[in-house]
């Protein structure tokens, strides 16, 4: 595939402009899916089940099928579609014998007013018969838990290929299966135990990361309507239209045809909104009313029944010698994915084991099912805890060696070429580039005396630093890039822009066939009308949406100089566009206007086509990005209370191609790396009942928490991403928890492995040393 | 049950308008006048992106009842300005690409509409404490500070002419 | 949330007789700050609420009589946090008004509904009853005067019978050369909720504590005096190491559970750097 290289024009790339839709966002004027409100919208509620594993005796509606303003009331008895054995939660649209996870949907109801509809869900009798459930992954592991699956579901790997890209290589000695384990991995290289047994030091831990929600501030929503012919419209909140529909497809059992997703707005989805949840019920809903009908979920709803991330527990053990050699590396991985199977087990081994150059690893992984809601990704997933494990343990290695800790991970990170843990060589990267940039920085280079302030009317101070990295996704797509008869450019995909894509995208377009970027419209069509496009997710957007809209741009930049080759009787070689017009290059008077050729692909018994550049690529190259972060804190030693005084993040990105919107997907991503840290955690009673379901106790950050964070960027370029761009979203929510971890290391004395890393854990640490 | 009407301002017009006596003030907005613009987050006060003005005070929409707001003055962000004659706050939020997928916009925009009518210079810290009732998960809220502060000024000479 | 009926009384003894009808199926609401969020989650389903905005008795915010002042029960937080004669008098009672959630829900939330909700960690409990304020209670046979100490009964429970509201609460001015102060702990520092809150209280004579009173929010099913702590400071000079003192004594008159906002062991040991720092910052605002 070709790329753009130098002797273009690359006026338009790397220029830092504000999104088109700035204007429609700050009057209120984008509409969200719970603005859309047709005639004759119904709403919807659900009921869920209150218990964490239940067998259903009985569910008696007449009630409320009785209360007036009730269109329907639908139970799995009602919908024969219905898969006995779900084989994903989306097609575990109502429970049908049992409840799996407390807050899994029992009935559906769709009524006038949402009022109404609640009152619905009060009518509603169901009796359920209790049953223990597997609430602890550890202990959902052995022999005798209480089974989460029905048998004969099989492990769901789907999202880890979409993510990673990774295939691990199966291997024969895969730690046993008990009942509840539904993937299981394990890597080695090398005699770890000789590796121990000629370590100085070696250092065990086993790091911790409950389950945290994606955090976006518009719940799911979709609206559903069947039209006359049996044709189904979604307006959804959704990350990739493209699987949605397939999805909900499958879970129907309808063709793809009939099916038109079109992509609202999005209100953040950070991985959450990738899979299919709501719309299936939603469109049943709609086709036993006959009516709109809209469901958009409450924050509570979220919370217990959104699809969060797993919780992680990392036993690490990693010996080295006395001159800093790294000898030995084991970890058992434990994944939670709740009642589904849907983790990404890859990322965790290669991250562990060759980020860092460790000549003997052993390493196992388990996927563990529990009755809890599943998961599903939250951008990057599984790797911000994996390099909380990694990175705690080189930062505690090199305190031990006493070493400087940022050029002991420097001196051990992997190269270019260099094998990962399933022996595929690591792709060009930037890791060394940024943690150069990251221990240049005078807040790094200032950590002794600000620890030395510390004390004196001050808290505990300390500095933090962590390195940490995405390996990119890839996902095929495509493009079309058409001229107008006015000489502008239209660019269609049906790539969700969430993170500011479509503007970058413009810039490429612009760039690639030689216009302004204000001749450039960027559409993001629906799925009747877009050519098959990939999630908004993965950090591939640019890295692969990129490439197919420059791609179809040179497309239709060759298509248009050969038309005007021929009005010119030049040679396409010579010809040049420049401020609208095709010209012969050095005959500035020897031109067409695009215009022209615009119009004649559209004029009556024309001979010249319309211009219509398209591409479809599939991609093989990963580009993977790396982060590093900072963290300046200062510690109440009474309270434990973290003050953040300053947050750095350094960031691969190949090439910002519109730097602006890199910084803030860096910001915004280290904010959400940040939380995870210190303040966010999904927790569960010894029942499986979720007892923060609410904003109040489910913490996010506030801007009164927060510094200004400082962003760096490094480009590193990629071999294969448009002008050599990588993907940015992922990279800047993975380094922070162990920054922070570290920063609280250096201040207190304390390691903690924990997260979240919370003032009680600080305080209680202090009182205990 | 019946609707009751609910008599107050909004957006500077004089409204009234049939409401059942059990939604709220943003429901109200949202579906009867259409005002779109606050948003629903979470329905608990939690995370701002339903905030509004009440007779000039930013309040979370989501717990007031419709019939609460009787007799008062609401704004919303489509009184705050519009495209064409943007407020400077919604001037500077677009120039210094401060939205994201813009869910929290309304609410951070009303939450900072009400620091700067209340203190003309305003520090990192008004501002921050200005906008805490403002949960944004995308931006991280550096560029919101930086693009409240430069409105600031804007409005301060402004109001100086 | 489920339907209800709403009636929109324009003064205080409609809105009693309304409350009087159907008691056991009727809400009030003010700022509405607790009670939406609790009839959202389908714990509280009235079939009727009665809305207080309208009636111009329980918004007083006015000397009392230059004995004190009077608080009307839907006062907001808001109010109490920027009121100036509130900041320089009762300021633990501003401190704890500025507290509550965010702007937003500040000028929503009001000092009654935070009593009446009677949650264990009400922001602004410890300093009413840290000033010895009074509830002053309506009902079908007139008023009432309940001492704060005396108002709370349990976990969301409190001394108001179902036909009564509360109107207005008296607090008495402290006197010269007193200071006070609340303080709490959170993990963010703004839309949280108390895991500990501390309001202290000192009035002096010659550099000698006359009277103490310091309270404690979110470690007992209600609000609890650390009255051990307060008889140790009492007729004594507060030096830091009786300061010190007290805030140990402080913790016998908690009884914290471990919930997933802090331990037993969290909460006693904030129990004792919250009173330490409150009557610090009392006893500094007392001096000045």
């Amino acid at each position: 595939m070709s790329t753009m290289k130098t002797t273009r024009d690359v006026r338009g790339i790397g220029i830092s402009i504000p999104r088109p839709d700035g204007p429609e966002k700050v009057t209120g004027r984008v509409q969200y899916v719970a603005d859309i409100k047709p005639k004759g919208l119904l709403h919807a509620k659900l009921l869920r089940s209150p218990h964490a594993h239940a067998r259903i005796v009985s569910i008696d509606a007449s009630k409320a099928r009785a209360l007036p303003g009730v269109r329907a009331v639908l139970t799995a008895a009602d919908i024969p579609e219905l898969k006995r054995k779900a084989p994903t939660r989306a097609h575990a649209v109502l429970a049908i014998d049992r409840a799996v996870f407390a807050g899994q949907p029992v009935a559906a109801v769709a009524a006038d007013e949402p009022s109404i509809a609640e009152e619905a869900l009060d009518l509603i009798e169901v009796r359920y018969e209790v049953l223990k459930a597997a609430v602890d992954p550890l202990e959902s592991m052995k022999p005798g838990a209480p089974p989460v699956a029905d048998t004969g579901t099989e492990a769901d790997t789907s999202e880890a290929l979409a993510h990673s890209a990774v295939a691990m290589a199966k291997s024969d000695d895969a730690p046993a299966k008990a009942v509840n384990v539904s993937q299981t991995a394990h890597v080695k290289r090398g005699e770890v135990a000789k590796g121990f047994a000629e370590s100085d030091v070696v250092i065990e831990n086993t790091y911790r990361v409950p389950m945290v929600h994606q955090g976006y501030l518009e719940p799911h929503a979709v609206l559903a309507e069947w039209d006359s012919t049996g044709q189904l419209t979604l307006w959804a909140s959704t990350q990739g239209s493209f699987n949605t529909r397939s999805e909900v497809a499958d879970v129907l059992g309808i063709e793809e045809n009939r099916i038109k997703v079109i992509p609202v707005e999005c209100g953040g989805g950070f991985g959450g909104k990738i899979r299919a949840l709501c719309e299936p019920i939603t469109a049943l809903l709609a086709r036993a009313t006959g009516r709109p009908v809209r469901y958009v979920m409450t924050r509570r709803e979220e919370l217990e029944a959104g699809m969060p991330a797993p919780q992680v527990i990392i036993r690490l053990k990693t010996g080295v010698k006395r001159d800093g050699t790294l000898m030995a590396l084991e970890a058992e991985t434990v994944l939670e994915t709740g009642a589904f199977s849907g983790t990404v087990l890859a990322v965790a081994a290669v991250f562990l084991g060759s980020l860092y150059r460790w000549p003997a690893f052993d390493i196992k992984g388990s996927e563990v099912l529990t009755h809890k809601p599943s998961v599903a990704a939250y951008r990057a997933p599984v790797a911000p805890q994996t390099i909380f494990a990694i990175d705690s343990q080189m930062e505690q290695l090199a305190r031990a060696l006493g070493v400087d800790s940022a050029e002991f991970r420097a001196r051990h990170l992997s190269r270019p070429g260099e094998p990962m843990v399933n022996n595929q060589p690591w792709a060009s990267m930037g890791a060394p580039e940024v943690l150069q940039k990251a221990a240049e920085h005078p807040i790094w280079r200032a950590r002794a005396e600000w620890k030395a302030s510390g004390g004196n009317g001050h808290g505990l101070r300390g500095t933090g630093l962590s390195l940490g990295g995405w390996l990119g996704g890839l996902q095929p797509t495509g493009a079309t890039v058409r001229l107008n008869p006015d000489g502008t450019l239209a660019v269609l995909t049906g790539q969700v822009d969430i993170a500011g894509t479509n503007i970058a995208l413009a810039q490429i377009a612009a760039t690639a066939y030689g216009v302004d970027i204000d001749k450039v419209k960027i559409t993001t069509g629906d799925t009747d009308v877009a050519p098959v496009t990939g999630l908004s997710a993965g950090s591939k957007t640019i890295y692969t949406v990129g490439v197919a809209v420059m791609q179809a741009a040179q497309d239709a930049r060759k298509q248009t100089l050969e038309i005007a080759a021929g009005e010119l009787e030049a040679a396409v070689h010579d010809l040049e566009i420049v401020d609208g017009r095709v010209v012969v290059r050095g005959m500035p008077d020897r031109g067409v206007t695009l215009a022209s050729i615009g119009k004649k692909g559209n004029l009556y018994m024309s001979k010249i086509p319309p211009v219509l550049g398209s591409a479809h690529p599939a991609f093989t190259q990963q580009a993977p990005a790396f982060a590093a972060q900072i963290a300046r804190i200062e510690v109440d030693p009474d309270t434990g209370e973290v003050k953040l005084h300053d947050f750095v993040t350094v960031q691969d990105v190949g090439k910002a191609i519109n730097p602006l919107a890199v910084e803030g997907q860096m910001q915004g991503g280290a904010v959400q790396s940040l939380g995870m840290a210190m303040t966010e955690a999904l927790m569960y009673d010894d029942s499986g009942r979720l007892t923060n379901p609410s904003l109040l106790d489910y913490r996010k950050l506030t801007a009164a928490d927060l510094p200004n964070l400082e962003t760096i960027i490094v480009e590193v370029p990629s071999p294969a991403g448009p002008f050599g761009a990588r993907g940015v979203g992922e990279p800047p929510i993975i380094p922070a928890p162990a920054a922070i971890a570290n920063a609280i290391h250096d201040a207190t004395g304390c390691r903690l492995t924990e997260l979240p890393l919370t003032p009680e854990r600080i305080a209680l640490a202090l009182i205990a040393r | 049950m019946a609707k009751q009407i609910l008599s107050f301002t909004v957006n500077d017009e004089p409204v009234d308008v049939l409401v059942q006596p059990y939604v709220t003030l943003l429901d109200a907005l949202r579906e009867d006048l259409g005002l779109t613009g606050p948003k629903e987050g979470c329905g608990t006060g939690d995370c701002g992106a339903c905030t509004v003005h009440l007779d000039g005070k930013p309040v979370a929409s989501c717990l007031m009842l419709a019939m609460q707001a009787r007799g008062h003055a609401v704004r919303t962000i489509e009184g705050l300005g519009a495209i064409g004659a943007l407020h400077p706050l919604q001037d500077a939020f677009v120039r210094l690409g401060v939205p994201q997928c813009g869910f929290c916009i309304p609410g951070v925009l009303m939450a900072a509409a009400a620091v700067l009518a209340e203190t003309k210079h305003p520090t990192e810290e008004d501002i921050r404490y200005g906008i805490a009732g403002n949960l944004c998960r995308c931006t991280g809220y550096t560029k919101m500070i930086a693009a409240i502060s430069e409105a600031a000024e804007v409005v301060t000479q402004g109001a100086a002419r | 949330m489920r339907r209800f009926d709403l009636a929109t009384p324009d003064n205080i003894d409609d809105c009693l007789k309304l409350l009087a009808e159907r008691p056991a199926e009727t809400k009030l609401v003010a700022g509405g700050t607790d009670l939406l969020p609790q009839m959202k989650n389908g714990l509280i389903k009235p079939a009727r609420v009665i809305d207080l905005s309208g009636v111009p008795e329980v918004h007083v915010l006015a000397p009392d009589d230059g004995r004190g002042v009077r608080v009307g029960a839907a006062v907001t937080a808001r109010q109490l946090e920027r009121d100036p004669r509130i900041q320089s008098t009762y300021r633990s009672l501003a401190e704890s008004g500025a507290l509550v959630g965010s702007i937003q829900v500040r000028n929503l939330a009001t000092v009654g509904g935070n009593i009446c909700n009677a949650a264990p960690s009400a922001d602004m409990a410890p300093p009413l009853v840290a000033l010895d304020a009074e509830a002053v209670i309506a009902g079908p046979t007139g008023r009432r005067r309940v001492p704060m100490a005396a108002f709370f009964t349990g976990v969301r429970r409190t001394v108001l019978a179902p036909d009564e509201l509360l109107l207005e609460f008296s607090v008495p001015a402290p006197g010269p050369h007193s200071g006070g102060c609340y303080l709490r702990h959170t993990p963010r520092r703004e839309l949280d909720i108390a895991v500990v809150g501390v309001a202290s209280q000192v009035t002096l004579a010659d550099g000698v504590c006359t009277k103490a009173r310091i309270c404690l929010a979110a470690v007992a099913t209600t609000p609890v005096r650390a009255t051990a702590a307060e008889q140790a400071l009492e007729g004594q000079r507060l030096t830091p190491q009786l300061i010190e003192q007290a805030a140990t004594l402080a913790i016998e008159a908690a009884k914290p559970i471990s919930d997933q906002r802090g331990s037993v062991e969290f909460r006693r040991h904030l129990v004792r750097v919250l009173t330490r720092r409150t009557l610090t910052t009392a006893l500094a605002r007392a001096s000045a």
